[in-house]
């Protein structure tokens, strides 16, 4: 099964060890757990009145994780390097980037860029999956307007998990599998600035779900994704999980977006121009700024609220002198620039996808670069458009509706773009560009309620609302996930060579489009009609719309399981092998590599760069003869 | 006539006639919140002006891109077109910034009209409004300098109560309020953040513990109303409604004070005197 190239003479231990990554991550995490509840339990005794002590399962937490990446290994080379141990052997760079092959390197920490961007690929579909199941549990339960088959203890807890494991994924959902993918082919790079760090944001990934999901079994935590104080100190201890996965996942971001800002500066090939990068290298760099500052706010705010919980520090209970207010400036702080993290990298995969199916150069490249990075500068303005009717001072507010409505100029220029590309273009309407035209129209959607939001005398009326949950569902879900089912649709022959279906993805296409649109039509109309969000109880008057959100919401999720089938369909029970590398004609530098990608990716990197959107030049089409790309000498289909 | 031009006449044509349709459509729509209350009138207005400003641009986008995914190439060569047509066109760019940028000005100058001066509000037909954060002045008499009845909503987990301080600071389970009345909600919570809404009223304002959280609005028309609560609470936050929340003639409102006054008298001894906060009880909080 391994063809190793390199001796296998007899093995120090660590090698042997090496190979059961998460076997032993997981031994670590039990370990890592049990000791850390001791030390909880130690410092802080459970208080008389409770079920446990809260530090015995904050530390427990935070134990099991480093548990778990002690036991994959992560502390391996940092800790040799300090003792002065000799630098690692051919063999161990060799089994670190997965030159052994097979699905085993996907189970340990493995630094090859292309293998994290699988493993990313594929915890994001089961995030979303699981997201998805939640969604379809609410759905079930909002038929009846009171509780039928949930208690509200129950609705609560997975209206919280729902929420939750779905900012994660959409956290993720983009800049995670393509950009780790993609960014260092696009650029011309052999790795990852730093690649053991971007194994390490994947692998924080896997142990926040788990905990997160441990909080089922304490009761769950009552707040939903926003976890405001001083209701989360209250919460039972279910609570802890989510303050231990979310600062998980915020290291992973943080740790992310630095990784993708020293590779996107530091490791073009030479002659490289920043002007010259595609426009998703772009999407992703403008991300990574705002994932490098956004998230320490929100560690800062859960540490605060995590001592709260443990040692009654009262940063946000108010008869101890903090205020709610605290929580809430701090955590939209980080949660305003956090949802221009899902959108940004959505934005970025539809324009580089455009050019393809358009035939045509990308219209205003340089405007396109203007309006993301403006979109990244503006988005760090507008936090207080969430607590209009919090009790902030009325003298504030006219800025930040201000703020918000300009967000939306370099947010047109999307756009602009996409027109301007379009215009004219003799376009292929293949399954990605029928998903960039319902990100196009979704989007329009999610922008113009945004302005209804945005504008402080509508906002009274709509303000927690469904309209809200209907706004945010509208861009993250109908352009951020619409952009990433088009982009796997549209890379996946690039990443394992395999060609999904586009008969079954056009169907899936117009499914997933009638039935995503059939529901959250309803709930803009439910929150307009003054439903609130996150009620196990409504207004019986309202039930014909929540029911036919409900009817449309089931047909939505039936159209994910169909991706699902279909992705599963054709890559692994009847695997579709593409035909030519380059499936899509693309002038796209990733699409000049042979398949499968090298693990290094270039022994030479490639000096003629361009944007490679010059769809109108002579010269490409006698590139590109016939209608696929020449395959590189030595390959064979 | 181009057919290319052709094409952007039809299309221009086809959106003209739907901007104006959707423009009486939008005219003559019963949008919520309605004309319960002057704050429910003017976000209603609002409601309707954002939609009549924004249909016809959203129309505009969809049919912008309709249109040019259907204009064709007339010359098969693509170098033959324009660099404008193909990599980008500055002067068109900038327009296209410069409009967008006139109407989210336009429209940030509205808003803040609406919200910033009472005085302009008014005379705009808009009903000017303030939520203030440290509004804690003390009411006497039983209408204020301002001629406002003041309410104070007050949330716990789960349900509001309300006080009426200047008629002798009984507490009821029930929201009861005169008509065409001045009123001056203070909102404010015993334990964790809600929110007061008043659906049909147009109010809104979150419970914040030891915060005094102002709504000013005037009630207009007879009615019985809902009330719900709009900020996550915990457990039983959707059923922290109330659909029997009145508004009744100023006749009325007087024999429901009386009754209440009755039904409290056993109690009012074991009420907190009144205060624009209430400190919490520590020990609901923590582990």
């Amino acid at each position: 099964m391994t063809t190793m190239a390199v001796a296998r003479q007899p093995r120090p231990l660590s090698q042997v060890l090496a190979q059961w990554g998460i076997v032993l991550g997981i031994v670590g995490a039990f370990i890592g757990f049990v000791v850390g509840a001791q030390i909880g339990e130690h410092l802080v005794p459970a208080d008389a009145n409770s079920t446990g002590s809260n530090a015995a399962l904050i530390i427990g937490y935070v134990g099991s994780a480093i548990g778990f990446l002690a036991g994959m290994g992560f502390f391996n080379y940092p800790i040799a390097r300090l003792m002065g141990r000799p630098r690692p052997t051919e063999w161990d760079e060799a089994f670190l980037y997965g030159e052994e092959g097979g699905w085993k390197r996907y189970f340990r920490l493995n630094v090859d860029h292309k293998a994290v961007g699988m493993q990313y690929l594929v915890t994001i579909i089961a995030f979303l999956m699981l997201g998805g199941l939640g969604a379809m549990f609410i759905r079930a339960e909002l038929l009846q307007p009171e509780p039928s088959f949930a208690s509200a203890e129950s609705y609560l807890t997975v209206v919280g998990l729902h929420s939750v494991i779905m900012i994660f994924m959409a956290s993720a959902a983009i800049i995670g599998p393509l950009g780790n993918y993609f960014v260092p082919i696009m650029i011309g790079s052999r790795s990852m600035a730093f690649p053991r760090l971007e194994a390490l944001t994947f692998w924080l990934l896997p142990p926040a779900a788990l905990i997160l999901l441990s909080s089922i079994f304490l009761g769950g935590f009552p707040t939903g994704w926003t976890g405001y104080a001083p209701l989360a100190d209250e919460a039972v201890r279910g609570m802890d999980g989510y303050l231990v996965a979310f600062t998980l996942v915020g290291i992973s971001i943080s740790l992310s977006g630095l990784n993708m800002i020293a590779t996107v500066l530091t490791r073009r090939a030479p002659g490289l121009r920043m002007t010259q990068i595609p426009i998703f290298v772009w999407s992703v760099f403008v991300t990574s700024v705002l994932g490098l500052l956004a998230p320490p706010v929100l560690l800062a705010v859960l540490v605060m609220e995590m001592l709260d919980r443990i040692g009654h520090a009262t940063f946000f209970v108010p008869a101890g002198g903090g205020t709610p207010y605290l929580w809430e400036n701090l955590f939209w702080v980080f949660g305003h620039p956090e949802v221009y993290i899902f959108i940004l990298p959505a934005f970025g995969v539809m324009l580089e996808m455009l050019p393809v199916f358009a035939r045509k150069p990308l219209w205003g490249y340089r405007v396109a670069v203007g309006g993301m990075v403006g979109v990244g500068v503006l988005s760090w303005f507008v936090w207080q458009h969430h607590l209009f009717v919090s009790g902030i001072a009325p003298s504030l507010r006219p800025f930040y509706m201000f703020s918000t409505e300009a967000i939306s100029i370099p947010t047109s220029i999307v756009y602009l773009v996409a027109i301007g590309t379009l215009w004219k273009c003799r376009a292929r309407f293949t399954v990605p560009m029928l998903f960039i035209m319902g990100f196009l129209f979704n989007f329009l959607i999610g922008g113009f309620t945004g302005v209804f939001l945005s504008d402080v005398p509508s906002d009274f009326a709509l303000h927690a609302s469904y309209f809200v949950q209907a706004h945010f569902h509208y861009t993250i879900m109908g352009a951020e996930v619409f952009g990433l089912v088009g982009a796997i649709t549209f890379y996946l022959p690039r990443m394992t060579g395999h060609v999904l279906n586009e008969r079954l993805g056009k169907i899936q296409f117009w499914w997933m489009f009638i039935s995503f649109n059939g529901t959250f039509l309803s709930l803009l109309a439910l929150g307009i009609l003054g439903m609130p969000r996150r009620v196990v109880t409504y207004d019986p008057g309202l039930q014909g719309l929540n029911v036919s959100a409900s009817l449309f919401a089931f047909a939505l999720g039936g159209s994910m399981l169909f991706f699902l089938f279909i992705l599963v369909k054709d890559t692994i029970v009847t695997p579709v092998r593409a035909r030519v590398v380059n499936v899509w004609d693309s002038l796209g530098n990733e699409w000049r590599l042979p398949s499968p990608i090298p693990i290094h990716n270039f022994t030479t990197p490639p000096t003629d760069w361009a944007l490679p959107y010059d769809y109108d030049r002579d010269d490409h089409r006698t590139a590109v003869p016939g209608g696929g790309m020449a395959l590189p000498e030595g390959v064979t289909e | 006539m181009s057919a290319t031009r052709r094409l952007v006449y039809t299309l221009g044509a086809i959106w003209l006639v739907l901007a104006v349709i959707g423009s009486f459509v939008i005219a003559i729509l019963p949008f919520p919140p309605g004309a319960a209350s002057n704050v429910a009138g003017s976000v209603t207005d609002t409601i309707r002006l954002l939609t009549w400003a924004a249909w016809p641009v959203f129309s505009l986008t969809i049919i912008g891109v309709i249109g040019a995914v259907l204009v064709r190439r007339s010359d098969p060569d693509a170098a033959a077109a324009p660099a404008r047509e193909l990599r980008g066109n500055p002067r068109l760019a900038s327009t296209w910034i410069g409009v967008v940028g006139a109407v989210v000005l336009a429209l940030a100058i509205v808003g803040t009209i609406t919200l910033g001066n009472d005085d302009a509000a008014q005379a705009l037909g808009l009903g000017g409004r303030t939520i203030s954060g440290d509004n804690g002045n003390v009411i006497g008499g039983a209408l204020d300098e301002g001629g406002y009845l003041p309410v104070q909503v007050i949330a716990q987990q789960w349900q509001f109560t309300y006080r009426y301080p200047t008629l002798g600071g009984f507490e009821s389970a029930h929201l009861v309020l005169p008509n065409n009345t001045n009123v001056q909600f203070h909102i404010t919570s015993l334990d964790v953040t809600h929110s007061f809404w008043l659906i049909a009223l147009g109010v809104k304002g979150d419970a914040v513990p030891l915060h005094d959280n102002v709504f000013l609005a005037t009630t207009q028309q007879l009615g019985t109303y809902r009330s719900v609560c709009g900020e996550l609470c915990g457990l039983w936050h959707g059923a922290m409604d109330d659909n029997s929340m009145q508004v009744v003639s100023a006749g009325d409102f007087d024999t429901w004070v009386a009754q209440e006054k009755v039904l409290d008298a056993p109690i009012m001894k074991y009420l907190p005197p009144y205060s624009t906060t209430y400190v919490p009880d520590p020990a609901a909080y923590g582990s």
